[in-house]
């Protein structure tokens, strides 16, 4: 006679034990572990409103001095026809706000693998990657969030309209968000391979500064001198400025949104790849 | 005896059923071997503390076993399941308290322990619940609204552990829970986690502190460059090395030097000199005792106060982990 019986093997390293007990908690779906991350990451612009402000000092300041000086200077010969210097920086002021943001997305995300919840994070039973999605996903809401105030600011203080007309202009700032996200990947992988705050803010400013000045963003191509138009002509930032320009202005030139769409998705794609690859090293 | 002070009858740590376990771990950073063939065991509701020096392993020991770093070599289990193969069962058993405090320092405390039991996939509400006790546990309820990095170091220290037990974990790794606390921090973590022994969870702790292993440890394993040189129950540690003592204070009649010289006629090697005028003499075997007072009574000498001295941990430590050359006898393991 035989009654069945499970061979418990004395090895304790037996894939099915009989002696683990069931956890209080069946774990989380990833889309609720992105959604609780970036609840977190979100909730330092609410309890933390300097962030903000902070974050939009750099933008300001451009948005502020540049059109006060150079509204009361002649426009560059090879200005568009019609536009105030306020309506030809603004598109590129939103992008430096997108980039800013985006450069915070790394940032945070060095400032969270330094305080310890990363160790927390990595002792759960969650999909490591949702941490940097949240990172990215929060980075997109910080970035709209600026926008706006940067746009109410515009219109309200500086007497913005935008020519185009609103749908142009939500097309612009659509344009805008989406660079801001692609360019997080680029700084969240940077943030997940440097891991220390010092290299993180050399590199937002020894990458962005030439970035935003060698392109479009504050004079026409044309008018920078050859050597820096060279230079402006293959920074894909450029792109991303005219056609967010062209699109807020009505004017030509919103088929530069292809190359800034290609561009921002390739920087995503492979942003993204060495986040996941940086952040999965061990601390 | 060993660390507990009062193990309470229906202790679990009876089952005797493995907890944690590794075989033959090594793990090799370049050319550093962190681990070098590790073995280690703990049966439920007992706790383990690994005691070495900075850098002997203890650290990688705690990641390699709690799946935060891949072993190069061996085997190793936890809750029963392989940490290579099923790190996310392992996940959802433990809790690890590691040696910075790893508490968001943005979120208040109560919002910590919500985003861990959410993450853990708690409904909201069983969330807050869980979230509640644990403040009133670790008596955190009056900084549960503040930002967790306004809290002093102790308070950190309570969130962490507090955290680190949200999903209720058979298991907890305390990576050196008590280093930088202050005395009364200390105590009252060490009287967190006997109750949690008491309640079956298993622990691993890490410790530098003697002190630390003795009181909450049921067996310790000494690590030193990566390999666990000396491990037993605290008691069989000081059995093996350091020295045991008698300390002999005698009334205001009787001639020190007299006494002494007794004992040296016995072959003993009393030392003298101490403030109170004590006499200290090594022994081997606690019998020993009875010779000591029978060469003083051979001289009329009687002793007006006696006691016998274990030898501290802290022989143990200094004598394993300084000179690991001299251990060899030392290194097996006795059957747990």
């Amino acid at each position: 006679m035989s009654t069945t019986t499970t061979t418990r093997t004395a090895d304790p390293i037996d894939p099915a034990p009989a002696a683990a007990t069931p956890p209080v908690w069946h774990g989380s779906s990833v889309l609720l572990q992105i959604r609780v991350l970036t609840g977190r990451s979100l909730r330092a612009l609410v309890t933390d409103p300097g962030v903000v402000l902070f974050g939009l000092l750099q933008p300001v300041v451009i948005l502020v001095v540049l059109t006060q000086v150079f509204s009361k200077m002649g426009q560059p010969p090879h200005f568009p026809a019609g536009v105030t210097y306020l309506d030809f920086v603004l598109p590129a002021v939103l992008i430096d706000n997108a980039v800013q943001s985006a450069v915070q997305s790394g940032v945070g995300l060095v400032d969270d693998l330094k305080n310890g919840i990363v160790a927390r994070l990595r002792s759960l039973p969650i999909v490591p990657s949702s941490l940097l999605i949240a990172r990215s996903l929060a980075n997109l809401v910080r970035s709209a969030v600026q926008a706006v105030i940067l746009l109410a600011l515009a219109i309200g203080v500086l007497g913005y309209s935008p020519r185009g007309g609103a749908t142009e202009l939500a097309a612009s700032v659509g344009l805008t968000l989406f660079i801001s996200w692609s360019l997080g990947w680029a700084f969240i992988a940077a943030g997940a391979w440097l891991r220390r705050a010092e290299p993180m803010q050399n590199l937002a400013v020894i990458a962005i500064l030439p970035l935003m000045f060698a392109s479009s963003a504050y004079i026409p191509v044309a008018d920078l001198p050859a050597w820096l138009a060279a230079v402006a002509k293959v920074n894909p930032l450029t792109y991303a400025i005219d056609a967010t320009r062209a699109l807020a202005l009505g004017i030509p030139g919103v088929d530069a949104a292809v190359p800034a769409l290609l561009f921002g998705g390739a920087i995503a794609v492979v942003g993204a790849t060495f986040a996941v690859l940086g952040f999965r090293r061990p601390m | 005896m060993t660390g507990l002070a009062a193990p309470p009858p229906d202790s679990r740590a009876t089952t005797g059923e493995i907890m944690i376990e590794a075989q033959d771990v090594s793990k090799v950073f370049g050319s550093v071997r962190a681990l070098d063939s590790v073995n280690i065991s703990v049966p439920r509701g007992t706790v383990l503390a690994l005691l070495g020096h900075n850098g002997a392993g203890k650290t990688t020991l705690v990641g390699v076993l709690t799946a935060a770093l891949p072993l190069t070599s061996g085997r190793a289990a936890v809750a029963g399941f392989d940490v290579a193969r099923q790190p996310q069962e392992i996940r959802r058993r433990i809790g690890l308290t590691g040696q910075f405090a790893s508490v968001d320092g943005q979120l208040s405390g109560r919002d910590n322990l919500l985003l861990i039991a959410r993450l853990l996939g708690a409904g909201r509400r069983a969330a807050q619940a869980r979230a509640d006790e644990l403040l009133e546990l670790f008596a955190l309820g009056e900084v549960a609204t503040r930002r967790a990095r306004t809290y002093s170091g102790g308070l950190r220290r309570r969130l962490d552990l507090a955290a680190s037990l949200v999903g209720r974990p058979e298991v907890i790794f305390l990576d050196e829970p008590t280093t930088g606390l202050d005395p009364s921090s200390r105590l009252n973590l060490w009287e967190i986690v006997e109750n949690l022994v008491a309640d079956g969870t298993t622990v691993l702790l890490t410790t530098q502190y003697l002190d630390e292993a003795d009181r909450l440890a049921d067996s310790i394993a000494v690590l030193s460059a990566g390999s666990v040189i000396a491990s037993g129950t605290a008691a069989e540690l000081k059995a093996k090395v350091g020295q045991r003592t008698v300390t002999v204070t005698l009334d205001g009649q009787d001639d020190p030097a007299a006494a002494v010289e007794a004992l040296r006629r016995a072959s003993m090697e009393p030392v003298t000199g101490l403030d109170n005028g004590a006499i200290i003499i090594p022994i081997g075997a606690s019998k020993e005792i009875a010779a000591v007072i029978r060469a003083l009574d051979r001289v009329g000498i009687e002793a007006a106060e006696l006691s016998f001295g274990e030898p501290s941990l802290d022989d143990v430590y200094l004598t394993l982990a300084e000179q690991p050359s001299l251990l060899a006898p030392l290194s097996e393991r006795p059957s747990a």
